[in-house]
């Protein structure tokens, strides 16, 4: 292997290295910052649709959730971008700005909700079948959903 | 498969949180790897082979 070589993979990145990945860096701030305006005009809109057309007060409690979730998101964002160091797994993974093992294990955990939703489906389906409520089944098979997947996470990092 | 990244590691007087970035990985994939619960993509086996100036094969060996 050249010196030239092994400097490169050691870390000394050239000019061009470093322009090319600020380019990058650039693109991919813009690109999350309209994924995250188009989310919030989606949601917003949802809520005010369900709000106007859906049963008691569920538009509501939608954005009131919504705006739980986003506060949670923008609280990721900045801990990553403060603190990247610091932070979780778990954040660096569900913001894409993980290594090739934060990947994996988002890959796997995704894997087993995948698994697990056909059975937690099935379920609900028969429950529906049998009178249960509808809307009560497909807010606990979401519950559920969120529970298995979780678990499946924090299980598969610790085993990692 | 087990390695020798912690013995190459700490006779290079790096901790996991340099080699961490070094490498551009976060700190827990190079402690996962060091304990073996993480076995590293060719890649990453490849990058850091090449920081240590030795072949794959010198760091990892499959039991």
């Amino acid at each position: 292997m050249s010196t030239e070589d092994r400097s490169t993979t050691e870390g000394h990145h050239t000019t061009d290295d470093r322009s090319t990945t600020e380019g990058r860096s650039t693109l991919r701030k813009l690109a999350v910052g309209g994924i995250l305006l188009a989310v919030v005009a989606l949601i917003v809109t949802v809520g005010l649709l369900l709000r106007e057309h859906a049963p008691g007060n569920m538009g509501v409690g939608f954005l009131q959730g919504a705006a739980v979730g986003l506060l949670a998101l923008l609280l990721m964002v900045w801990r990553l971008s403060k603190r990247p160091d610091r932070a979780t797994t778990f954040e660096r993974a569900w913001s894409q700005t993980g290594d090739e093992r934060d990947d994996a294990i988002l890959t796997r955990a995704l894997a087993v909700l995948g698994l697990a939703a056909f059975p937690l489906t099935s379920v609900a389906a028969v429950a529906v079948a049998l009178g249960v409520e509808p809307s009560m089944v497909f807010a606990l098979l979401l519950f559920a959903e969120i529970v298995v997947g979780g678990v499946a996470f924090v299980v598969i990092n610790r085993r990692n | 498969m087990r390695n020798d990244l912690r013995e190459l590691r700490q006779a290079a007087g790096l901790s996991q949180r340099k080699l961490a970035e070094a490498l551009d990985v976060s700190r827990q994939t190079i402690n996962s790897i060091e304990t073996g619960r993480y076995d590293p993509s060719l890649p990453l086996a490849i990058a850091i082979a090449r920081h240590f100036h030795r072949t794959v094969e010198e760091i990892f060996h499959v039991d």
